[in-house]
């Protein structure tokens, strides 16, 4: 613990906030794209045409764009989590 | 000689059982002579740290004082000519503030020629207990005949007095000033001057002793040749002091650190005029009217703040603030706040004021090691006096070992947690105060902490598995059959 602030570097975020806005549209983009194709597929099949694969897989992809796109936003708007 | 032998065999069976027990001993009483020896010196270290002689060999050979009241502050800056008249060198010497103003003392601090800091740490002499000493650590010892020059500064608060205690609207406010005439020194002074700064010409009266002369806003008193150690002479100032007597009763700051390259710093702030009360009627008339009208008022004032701030704002419990102004400047960021009313004496005010900076002004990185480097308290107003600041530093989630370095003595409160968005145990909150705290304060504080890296994924798959539930939520809920009768005609294939 004994370093010195020579030896350091300055820290940056790993994403530029500059590019926030862009990764929101790009991740919320794709991840509603999912949300609106797993829906629509929910409604759509029928209890024999169903597959659980498909539904999970949809709903994964689904989550882990909106969930980023999500954090992103929250960051562009100025809430700094 | 028969009875030898057996005697001698008496007596070596004494000795082996006096060295069995002294085997046994030997630990006990080394221990009690290391712990006895380890006592002393932690006598003598605290004897060392906290009482002090003073030196006869030390002499003032000069002093040039400078009194500046002409703010709500006194500040007292003496460039001090030391003379060592004994043989031996001299590593350190005193500074003393007398009783009366012993309490108002805010800050005292000390450069030498070449206007680097000198190390003070507080002391007392054996004797005066009622006075405030400090001890300077010179970096070079002052060798037999040498005269080096030394630069004190102190800062009191509270330390001008307005008299009359109230008065009207249309009125200038009167201070009063009581003061020592002379440099209060545990040492022998040879010949001292004062320079009082009051910037204004209406003096109603003041302390005449010879020789003095007064011109400009300015009374310069002395030389006085001659002082015997801890001299006092009253010296007693009442004059016009238009300048803002704010006092920041409570400034909370609070500093959130992001690793997604960002530091929010906000600060609540409580203000107080304590200047001379407002006697009679306050007239909004009058005062829009004359512009010289409430001399001794604050409509508002300046704010500064680093050069990188962004997203200000100035707020509050009534939402924003909008009589305020922002310049961006090359070296800070210039705020021009307004109170929703001007402050008369003993008014107050209270009031938000928020910014964000980029992480990597103040923050620093070496693999998971991570240092803040930020100010305890920053600029509120110029000549600020601030009965009390309380800092907080809100870690991300996560962080672990957790020091600070502090640049002066600071009260430390206990660590706490605070929650906000996408939290699940809370944030680290590391929090301290200080009482009487004047610009002299504004200073970095160095705080390290650990946070592993991949923790900055917690929070987007915390939002992640929140979604991925709904969706296994609406998967199950397809699934089940509400339905209270079976379906007459069931799905065709």
């Amino acid at each position: 613990m004994s370093l010195e602030i020579e030896s350091m570097v300055r820290y940056t975020s790993p994403i530029n906030p500059a590019v926030f806005p862009h990764l929101t549209l790009l991740l919320l983009g794709i991840g509603i794209f999912f949300t609106a194709w797993f829906f629509v597929y929910e409604v759509t099949s029928t209890k024999v045409s169903r597959d659980l694969f498909k539904e999970l897989l949809l709903s994964l992809v689904a989550s882990l764009f909106s969930g980023f796109g999500i954090l992103f936003l929250l960051l562009w708007v100025g809430i700094y989590v | 000689t028969f009875v030898f032998p057996a005697n001698s065999d008496g007596v070596y069976f004494r000795l082996l059982r006096c060295q069995m027990s002294k085997i046994k001993m030997l630990p006990a009483m080394a221990k009690l002579r290391i712990s006895f020896v380890f006592l002393l010196y932690i006598l003598i270290k605290c004897e060392s740290a906290n009482v002090d002689s003073i030196s006869s060999d030390i002499r003032l050979k000069n002093v040039d004082r400078l009194v500046d009241i002409s703010s709500q502050l006194v500040k007292i800056t003496s460039k001090i000519t030391l003379e060592n008249t004994g043989a031996s060198p001299v590593k350190n010497f005193l500074i003393a503030v007398e009783e009366s103003a012993k309490n108002n003392v805010a800050f005292v601090g000390a450069k030498d020629s070449n206007n680097k800091d000198l190390r003070l740490v507080e002391t007392t002499v054996k004797g005066y207990e009622y006075v405030r000493f400090w001890r300077v650590e010179l970096k070079d010892a002052i060798n037999s005949g040498a005269t080096p020059l030394v630069t004190v500064e102190t800062v009191f608060t509270k330390a001008l007095l307005p008299y009359p205690t109230a008065i009207t609207q249309q009125e200038d406010q009167l201070v009063k000033y009581i003061g020592n005439l002379y440099t209060y020194s545990p040492y022998y002074i040879t010949s001292m001057k004062t320079s009082v700064v009051l910037n204004t010409k209406s003096v109603e009266t003041f302390t005449k002793v010879k020789p003095f002369t007064q011109q400009d806003g300015m009374i310069q008193y002395g030389p006085y040749p001659n002082l015997k150690p801890f001299s006092e002479k009253e010296l007693l100032i009442h004059y016009k002091n238009n300048a803002p007597f704010l006092t920041v009763t409570r400034v909370e700051r609070l500093i959130e650190v992001s690793h997604w390259g960002n530091i929010a710093v906000e600060e609540v702030i409580e203000v107080e005029h304590t200047g001379a009360k407002l006697k009679g009627p306050f007239s909004r008339y009058d005062y829009q009217q004359d512009h010289h009208s409430g001399p001794a008022s604050v409509r508002s004032y300046k704010t500064l703040l680093p050069a990188s701030a962004s997203d200000v704002y100035y707020r509050d419990t009534n939402g924003n603030i909008s009589t305020s102004n922002m310049k961006v400047k090359k070296d800070s960021v210039e705020l021009d706040l307004r109170p929703r009313y001007p402050l008369f004496g003993g008014w107050r005010t209270h009031y938000t004021l928020g910014y964000n900076v980029p992480s990597y002004e103040y923050l620093y990185q070496s693999g998971s090691d991570y240092l803040l480097k930020m100010r305890i308290i920053d600029h509120i107003f110029d000549d600020m006096q601030v009965d009390e600041v309380v800092t907080k530093i809100i870690l991300p989630e996560g962080s672990t070992s957790v020091k600070v370095n502090l640049p002066y003595p600071v009260t430390r409160l206990p660590d706490s947690l605070h929650y906000t968005y996408l939290d699940t145990k809370g944030r680290p909150v590391i929090s301290f105060s200080k009482k009487n705290v004047v610009e002299n304060h504004i200073q970095d504080f160095q705080l390290r902490y650990t946070f592993p890296r991949l923790l900055m994924l917690q929070e987007p798959l915390l939002v992640v598995g929140f979604l991925f539930t709904l969706f296994l939520c609406v998967i199950i809920y397809v699934r089940l059959d509400f339905s209270i009768h079976k379906s007459e005609h069931p799905h065709k294939e």
